[in-house]
């Protein structure tokens, strides 16, 4: 099955630069942003899901990314979002520095393939070290959308 | 340390051993350039993309541990990295203080049962 994460991500979900200074508070940010923009009906259960991984794991992968991720039935169809920290966030990630990029993946329990294959495709996509500069330095939504659908494969 | 190949069947044993020792769950992924030529020869492909191939499948295995491991209480760290095998244990038991490794017992594993300074249990 082929699957692109591009497909997944809107601009209303894009977040250039968040608030937050910690990753819980961040995952609040993100999250309140996708209910005001319609995306989430629950959350509340959104974030529960995502805190409870947080608690259980490190989301940050290192060269300044995390993936906050959950399965949950707070959301419909897989979901992404994205956030940038201009000042990086700890993410407890596994080289100790700060994450200045956040891709939030969610999905319902039920679509744990397309889950796996989100996840793994866009930690794949952000080893590329041209990759996240570009993200770090795109000044509109539109931009980051068109990076990702460009170095996709 | 589960050191993981394309292989799921040792994921639930790994998890299951964990959750039963109240272990921490480092699940390593490891892309050795020299395996993939060699598979890449095989096969009459090109490098790139039996190494996209693996680089895929490693991240899935990941984290479809991870999220079995989730569901288990069992707390993970996912971790792909690209070398030689040996090498890369070798500083993720001395950076990560590693107590046992776990790995799926095949002829191509001799080599750290060997070598390895720290119990290694075959799955």
């Amino acid at each position: 099955m082929q699957l692109k994460i591009s497909e997944y991500l809107k601009s209303e979900a894009i977040m250039m630069e968040i608030k937050a200074k910690e990753k819980l508070a961040a995952i609040d940010e993100l999250v309140a942003h996708m209910v005001k923009s319609k995306l989430v009906t629950d959350g509340k259960e959104l974030i529960k899901a995502l805190a409870k991984r947080e608690n259980l794991e490190s989301t940050g992968i290192g060269d300044g990314i995390a993936i906050p991720h959950a399965r949950t039935n707070a959301v419909k169809d897989l979901l992404l979002a994205f956030a940038r920290s201009p000042q990086g966030i700890d993410f407890s990630s596994i080289d100790g520095k700060p994450s200045y990029i956040i891709f939030l993946i969610a999905s319902p329990e039920n679509q744990k393939s397309e889950y796996i294959m989100a996840l793994a495709k866009l930690s794949r996509l952000l080893r590329k070290h041209p990759v996240r500069e570009m993200l770090r330095n795109a000044k509109e939504p539109a931009e980051i959308m068109k990076i990702i659908k460009e170095n996709e494969e | 340390m589960l050191v993981s190949d394309t292989d799921q069947t040792i994921l639930s044993t790994a998890v299951q051993f964990s959750k039963s020792c109240g272990s921490k769950l480092f699940v390593l992924f490891v892309i050795e350039p020299s395996r993939i030529s060699r598979l890449a020869s095989i096969s009459h492909q090109k490098v790139k993309v039996v190494y996209d191939r693996t680089e895929e499948n490693g991240w899935q295995l990941l984290y479809l541990v991870e999220d079995e491991a989730v569901e288990n209480g069992v707390w993970t760290s996912l971790h792909l990295e690209e070398g030689n095998m040996l090498e890369i244990l070798k500083r993720y038991i001395d950076t990560y203080r590693i107590d046992a490794l776990l790995i799926k017992r095949k002829d191509e594993s001799k080599k750290i049962f060997v070598s390895s300074p720290i119990p290694v249990i075959g799955l």
